[in-house]
């Protein structure tokens, strides 16, 4: 079996990714998969810790709502990132300051 | 006489006076050409001598006429106005409507081509209106409101060439002259007013009136209850006299009126010769029992004084209107001289005959002076054309003026057959009459009278013979020879009718015997004191026969030899041409001192008041400047240092705002990561 902290170490590490990802990176996409990458180590955290869950696999079953939240999350921001593409023909979200000022 | 008739009367009179009230009104209310106003205030005129021959012939040797009615009141004090008409204001009003209405139609002519006509027209209405009030009122005060009314006509009409320098300096010197004797005026209405609580002439000073019943008790001035040191009643005389003094010309307010001739001929004909001039011998006459035997003798010192003083000046003066000015001054001292000496019939006759001379004097002069304008206009000449040096030979070019001249002048000498001579020598003999109950000292009064009327006969006859006889001088003086012409009809006609009243018939049917003039039988009130004295006889004869010495030996003198002694550098020409220097003395007395004083008080005006002042202009301004400094340093301070202190807050947290999400995100991992780490070291704590 499995320590339960080796999960943690692999979460973690998919959580810093995301970080790095979503703090670095100069394409929206990037940013997105970064966003994706936290909540999938978030997400897996759930499902470890249902390993624990005394009731019927709870941890399990919020994490498919999870995944599906993102699912949608994904799709709106891609929409978003579309539009923001067509606005301004660019997805660099350090360009995009016209609220600036 | 009823009180229907008494009211016809005033009614009249109050008429008569506000005629040329309405010319006056008339010409300066409705416009139209710059020389209006000529007929309708001939009209006026015409009719207000019309209505005052009526008055005098209903009034004459009749009641006296006195009609009032409530003016104002101040606390229990009731103020009537009214017209009082007694023999003396009917002869005045009659005097004075038939010489303004000669002057009128004179100045038809003589005015003729002047700018602004329509002023002179209208100022002659005031004038005339501001006279017949002065004459009729029967109030102190009302008198005393139409004596200013007077002087200040007199001003506007001195002052009507107001473009000269010199009119406008007179008419100045006129006023402030006549005001100084306006104060006198004032100041016996007051004492008069304090003693009777009353300034009704017809209670005051008619016969039996309260000035009668008052009192001298003790060295008091008593009055039913009212009492006051008896030094008033001479102080409230001398100072009506001064008042009258101012008006008519007499030492030492004397001064302005030879600098009034600036104003026209007729003008001075009319104001300061025959009638305002004469207003301060009319107020003598209208409250004479006022006089105590102190301010009589004044007023005959003073009256013979400036009869002598003018007399002497006019001796050697050659301006031909400053000679008959000192004349009047002299005439007008003598009146003067006859009401001190309690001549009152007298001095009102002389004023009379004086008014009707006189005027044709300066009216002929006028003509005179007319004709020597026209032909210096003609021929463009540089000369006065009043100076009598440059004049002669005049009866030739001017029969009738020399005619008419001449019968005033020997009015004014006063020889038998004028009515000057029935006036003159009344006053004379009543000052040596006079002069027989006082102490011996003032027996010079009558002698400097008699010398007087001498220096009288030299300086007209002066006149005349330089004027009318020999040659025209100004032939010699421009190498040309020069004609003139006889003066304007209209003119003549006004110096004929007035030369007609130059002669005795008008005033008495006995050409030698003033007593039976019918002016002297109206006034006096005591009956007359028969010719029982040497004086009588004795003064004519001594007038006339040195009189018609010294016409001779100006003849021989300015037309016989054709020159004259020239003593022009004597002291005592000198004395006499310079006007015993009064205009100087006044100049560096009053004129000076006061120009002195108002100097010095500007300078400490400007040191010690405006010092004052500007210390505190500067005090404030020290203040003003220190508040603004610690306004601007410390309040600003305040404020602008929060406001900087917010703007480098402000800059600081800007720097936060990148405007990038990554750097926000930064921000919050690290805010977020360190709250753990302190979380954990704390908890580890």
């Amino acid at each position: 079996m499995i320590p339960l902290a080796h999960f943690m170490f692999v979460s973690a590490a998919l959580f810093c990714i995301g970080i790095y990802a979503v703090l670095s990176k100069r394409n929206a996409i990037m940013i997105l998969v970064g966003i994706e990458l936290m909540l999938n180590a978030a997400i897996l955290n759930l499902v470890t810790f249902s390993k624990h869950d005394k009731f019927e696999a709870s941890g399990q079953v919020f994490a498919l709502f999870a995944i599906i939240l993102a699912a949608a999350a994904v799709a709106v921001s891609l929409a978003i990132i579309l539009n923001v593409y067509k606005y301004y023909r660019t997805i660099d979200p350090t360009k995009i300051d016209n609220l600036r000022n | 006489m009823d009180t229907i008739t008494q009211e016809t009367t005033c009614i009249l009179a109050l008429v008569a006076t506000l005629m040329p009230l309405l010319s006056f009104a008339g010409i300066l209310l409705v416009p139209g050409r710059t020389d209006r106003g000529a007929f309708f205030s001939i009209l006026n005129i015409s009719f207000s001598l019309l209505l005052s021959v009526l008055v005098f012939i209903k009034v004459w040797d009749q009641p006296v006429v006195h009609q009032q009615l409530e003016w104002f009141t101040i606390g229990n004090w009731h103020f009537k106005a009214g017209i009082l008409i007694n023999n003396l204001s009917a002869l005045m009003l009659l005097l004075i409507s038939l010489i303004a209405a000669l002057v009128h139609i004179y100045s038809l002519k003589y005015m003729e081509g002047d700018p602004y006509l329509f002023r002179y027209w209208a100022y002659l209405g005031l004038f005339c209106f501001s006279m017949f009030g002065l004459v009729i009122t029967d109030s102190l005060l009302l008198l005393y409101m139409f004596w200013e009314l007077v002087g200040f006509s007199s001003y506007l009409l001195i002052g009507f060439w107001f473009t000269r320098k010199a009119a406008v300096q007179a008419n100045k010197k006129a006023f402030i002259m006549n005001r100084l004797g306006d104060l006198g005026f004032l100041t016996g209405i007051m004492i008069i007013f304090t003693q009777f609580q009353t300034l009704d002439i017809s209670l005051l000073f008619s016969e039996g009136g309260f000035v009668s019943h008052a009192t001298i008790q003790n060295g008091f001035w008593v009055f039913s209850s009212n009492k006051m040191p008896d030094i008033w009643l001479t102080i409230a005389g001398l100072a009506f006299f001064f008042g009258a003094a101012a008006k008519s010309a007499q030492f030492p307010l004397h001064t302005w009126l030879p600098d009034a001739m600036e104003g026209p001929t007729s003008v001075s004909s009319l104001i300061h010769a025959a009638t305002m001039v004469a207003a301060g011998v009319f107020l003598l006459g209208r409250i004479y029992p006022i006089f105590n035997s102190e301010v009589l003798l004044v007023i005959a010192v003073i009256g013979a004084f400036t009869a002598f003083m003018a007399a002497t000046i006019a001796l050697v003066q050659n301006d031909i209107k400053r000679i008959l000015a000192f004349s009047t001054i002299s005439q007008l001292g003598f009146m003067m001289l006859a009401m001190g000496v309690g001549a009152y019939g007298s001095a009102i006759f002389h004023l009379i005959t004086h008014a009707f001379f006189k005027c044709l004097l300066f009216l002929s002069a006028g003509a005179v002076i007319h004709e020597m304008h026209h032909l210096k206009e003609k021929y463009k000449l540089d000369i006065d054309h009043q100076d009598i040096r440059l004049m002669g030979g005049l009866r030739k070019f001017m029969p009738l003026t020399f005619i008419t001249m001449l019968l005033a002048a020997l009015a004014l000498i006063g020889i038998p057959g004028t009515s000057g001579y029935l006036s003159k020598d009344a006053i004379l003999i009543q000052a040596f009459e006079w002069s027989e109950g006082q102490a011996g000292f003032w027996k010079v009064i009558p002698y400097s009278a008699l010398i007087t009327s001498w220096l009288t006969a030299f300086y007209i006859s002066r006149l005349i013979f330089k004027v009318f006889f020999g040659r025209l001088r100004l032939n010699d003086i421009c190498g040309q020879t020069f004609s003139l012409h006889e003066a304007p009809k209209i003119m003549t006609y006004v110096l004929v009718a007035l030369a007609t009243f130059c002669l005795f018939p008008f005033f008495s049917f006995n050409p030698l015997h003033y007593e039976h003039s019918w002016i002297i039988e109206g006034l006096n009130v005591v009956s007359n004191i028969g010719r029982v004295n040497i004086y009588h006889t004795l003064i004519p004869a001594a007038v006339n026969l040195f009189a018609v010495l010294i016409i001779y030996l100006s003849f021989t003198w300015y037309v016989k030899r054709g020159k004259s002694p020239d003593l022009s550098n004597s002291a005592l020409f000198r004395f006499a041409e310079n006007q015993w220097y009064f205009d100087k003395i006044y100049q560096n007395s009053f004129v000076n001192g006061i120009l002195l004083l108002s100097r010095s008080v500007f300078a400490f005006d400007k040191a010690v008041v405006d010092g004052f002042v500007n210390l505190l202009g500067r005090a404030t301004v020290l203040i003003a400047g220190l508040s603004q400094w610690l306004d601007r340093r410390v309040v600003d301070g305040v404020v602008n240092g929060a406001g900087s202190v917010t703007k480098i807050i402000g800059n600081f947290a800007r720097h936060f705002q990148t405007g990038r999400l990554q750097h926000y995100l930064v921000t919050m991992l690290l805010i977020v990561l360190s709250f753990f780490i302190i979380k954990y070291f704390s908890q580890a704590i």
